[in-house]
């Protein structure tokens, strides 16, 4: 057992949230990325990002929000997660303007503030009846807002006694127009749901970790690739040290989606075989922005491949910069 | 009868310096073999009235396989320094160039009746992956190589040491020339100064190589007069390692840490926070090089492909010998690698790389 846990078996309060749930929902234009090339929404060619690992992604319609991804996501998440309500909803974006429902052209045309704060969470808590649900938006931690809204929902079960269940929702979509593409990653609109609750589930947290360094808020993409290797390996150290584990302690590691050949480099860095590093909807979704995770895990836990007791270690980073992680015990 | 000197590679750097300092020290006259008669002329210009007086130009281009031109009787020393120098050169160049030029530049200097002296620049990294002591004597055949610039030069050394035999004949093997003198100005960029250039600008965080490896550094005034010395002195003949002495060197961890503590003194460095890299193993090393081709054609896939093919000697612990060059140069000046490396990795930082120097070449 790693020293992290008390007696209490709640040394920082993180030891008693699980995680209940998870579920996703994409942008419904699937598209190869040959077709995105055409229509001029690559920034990188299709050789390229298929040498990458990247096949199809997936666009929102014109008429499809983020906000419909994010209910979408939730509607999907198990019957019955949200039947005795939620305590808060923690919504994130990758993009800041996701966290507005409202229109910069109602705002231009009224000159009323009020349509740059409609917030999405307030809309999903009236939309899903969750009354008793206070909310709170994570705007900027870009693609590792999914990640900070656990480490949040973790450290506030901690702190409130009274509360029972957070709901974590990350939503994105790029306005039209844009290129689906960042730092060399293809990218699809998507969002992600899931349920951190006192009550075991099917992992439990053991640990959370998060990196800001803001000397790097303009990387470029090839900064932020640049730094992805030794900033990832501090991220694993310190995740690592903070929970009392080593890298034999950990069975799975479930990264964004992002080139292949970057897991191959890390793998052999961090002394893990390849195949215990699992992202396979790479080619299928490519990077869905904060609902990688949500998607691979899914994946792991319907492969049959999880035993209890496993340790799963998620990763990720994103704008900001930020670098941010949590470990899950397989409880189930 | 004067002494002529003909010199290949007299427009390149290390060519451009030995002649300037044969100019200054002997009153010999010099034919430069130059396939751009033109550049040639604007070195000669830049040496002043001793250029204008005493140097000639005889338009050659090695991959021709002969060289025309030159009154063979006058000549008493041969300098071959021409070389086609990237570590990413193909391997059909570095034949037509580093081999088959150094050929006919040996069978040149066979045939001149007075001859007192040929003297062919080779390279440290001649002796391929070889790890332990290396001896300024010939290799082993038997030597494997990181790079086809490297085979090219070991194959050039034995062109010269099979065609000359009998000959007054020095080898020459440089280190890597990273200044032009102790004081740190750089004016030739190599893989060295790319490599520091990636991680300053935070675009690599992975060190292929060893922390132990010792780094064989050295400059381009070192390197020339060295050259000068062994070409004029009747005891120069035989191989020279023209490069620190082992106990002189720095390793591959003191001289990364050395630069990021001077990569650190600058505010905007500072201010990104970027981590020290990671040392990793050469196949690692090969998936990013790999996987940065799918960069396109982007500054970090050009020169992380530029860095490559140097990536396996970082691993290569090799101790180059120095005892025939102290014996035939007891004056010899020795290098302080840490105030050399630190003085360059200084000026790179505040010219940030010479963005404002026109015409360096990437190397
Ligand atoms: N610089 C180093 O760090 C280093 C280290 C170890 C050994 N060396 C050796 O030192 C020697 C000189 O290096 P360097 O740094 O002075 O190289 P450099 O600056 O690249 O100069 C190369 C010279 O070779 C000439 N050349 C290239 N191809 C030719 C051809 N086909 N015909 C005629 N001339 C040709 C170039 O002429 P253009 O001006 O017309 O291009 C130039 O004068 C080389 O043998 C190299 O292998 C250098």
């Amino acid at each position: 057992m790693s020293h992290f846990m008390s007696d209490t078996g709640s040394e920082d309060g993180l030891a008693q949230a699980h995680l209940h749930g998870l579920a996703h929902a994409l942008g419904h234009r699937k598209s190869h990325l040959a077709e995105s090339e055409t229509a001029g929404l690559l920034e990188s060619s299709a050789v390229d990002l298929l040498s990458s690992g990247f096949a199809w992604h997936y666009r929102c319609e014109d008429d499809q929000s983020a906000y419909d991804l994010a209910l979408a996501a939730v509607r999907a998440l198990p019957e019955g997660s949200l039947a005795d309500g939620a305590d808060a909803i923690i919504y994130s974006t990758c993009l800041p303007g996701n966290g507005n429902i409202g229109t910069a052209e109602t705002w231009r045309s009224s000159r009323d503030v009020r349509h740059l704060m409609e917030f999405p969470a307030s809309h999903l808590q009236a939309e899903l009846e969750l009354d008793r649900a206070v909310v709170i938006g994570l705007t900027q931690q870009g693609c590792t807002g999914f990640l900070g809204s656990l480490r949040l929902a973790s450290s506030l079960l901690a702190s409130e006694p009274e509360w029972e269940r957070v709901l974590c929702v990350t939503a994105d979509r790029f306005p039209p127009g844009s290129v689906y593409e960042q730092s060399f990653n293809l990218i699809s609109d998507g969002a992600a749901a899931c349920v951190v609750a006192r009550s075991p589930g099917t992992f439990r947290i053991l640990g959370t970790h998060h990196i800001t360094n803001g000397g790097m808020a303009a990387a470029t993409g090839e900064e932020s690739i640049g730094s992805y290797f030794s900033y990832t390996q501090l991220l694993v150290r310190e995740t690592l040290r903070r929970t009392g584990l080593t890298m034999a302690d950990i069975d799975w590691i479930v990264p964004q989606n992002t080139n292949a050949a970057a897991w191959k480099i890390l793998s052999r860095m961090l002394g893990i075989d390849e195949n215990q590093v699992h992202m396979p909807s790479l080619p299928e979704s490519a990077h869905a922005i904060s609902s990688d995770h949500a998607i691979n895990l899914s994946d792991l836990t319907a492969s049959g491949r999880l035993r209890k007791g496993q340790r799963v270690m998620l990763l990720v980073a994103g704008h900001g910069l930020n670098w941010q992680s949590t470990v899950l015990e397989v409880t189930a | 009868m004067s002494s002529t000197i003909v010199l290949t590679g007299g427009t390149g750097y290390l060519g451009s310096r030995l002649a300037e300092r044969l100019l200054e020290i002997t009153d010999h006259r010099l034919v430069l073999l130059a396939r751009d008669p033109q550049r040639a002329r604007q070195f000669i210009d830049a040496w002043g009235a001793d250029g204008q007086k005493r140097v000639d130009v005889v338009p050659t281009d090695l991959r021709d396989g002969t060289i025309e031109g030159v009154a063979r009787d006058s000549v008493t020393h041969v300098v071959h320094s021409a070389a086609l120098i990237f570590f990413n050169v193909e391997k059909l160049d570095a034949q037509a160039v580093n081999v088959d030029g150094t050929r006919a530049v040996t069978e040149f200097a066979r045939r001149c009746p007075n001859l007192q002296r040929y003297l062919a620049f080779s390279s440290l990294y001649s002796a391929g992956t070889r790890t332990g002591r290396i001896l300024e004597q010939p290799h082993p055949p038997e030597s494997a190589f990181a790079n086809h610039y490297e085979w090219s030069k070991a194959r050039s050394e034995q062109e010269v040491l099979d065609g000359a035999s009998g000959l007054p004949l020095t080898i020459v093997r440089p280190g890597t020339v990273i200044a032009d003198g102790p004081d740190g100005r750089v004016t030739q960029y190599n893989a060295f100064h790319n490599t520091l250039k990636l991680f300053f600008y935070g675009l690599l965080s992975l060190m292929p190589g060893d922390a132990a490896t010792p780094m064989y550094l050295t400059t381009a005034d070192f390197t020339a007069t060295a050259a000068a010395h062994l070409l004029l002195s009747p005891r120069g003949e035989g191989i020279y390692h023209l490069g620190p002495d082992p106990d002189e060197t720095q390793t591959l961890g003191e001289l990364i840490d050395q630069a990021f503590d001077v990569f650190e003194s600058d505010p905007a460095f500072r201010r990104r926070r970027l981590l020290r890299p990671e040392f990793c193993d050469v196949e690692t090393f090969r998936h990013l090089v790999d996987a940065s081709r799918s960069l396109g054609t982007s500054p970090m896939s050009q020169a992380l492909q530029s860095v490559a093919p140097f990536a396996e000697q970082m691993f290569k612990r090799k101790h180059f010998d120095t005892t025939r060059l102290h014996a035939a140069w007891p004056e010899h000046p020795g290098t302080d690698s840490p105030s050399l490396t630190h003085a360059v990795i200084d000026r790179l930082v505040a010219s940030r790389w010479g963005r404002n120097q026109e015409g360096t070449s990437w190397t």
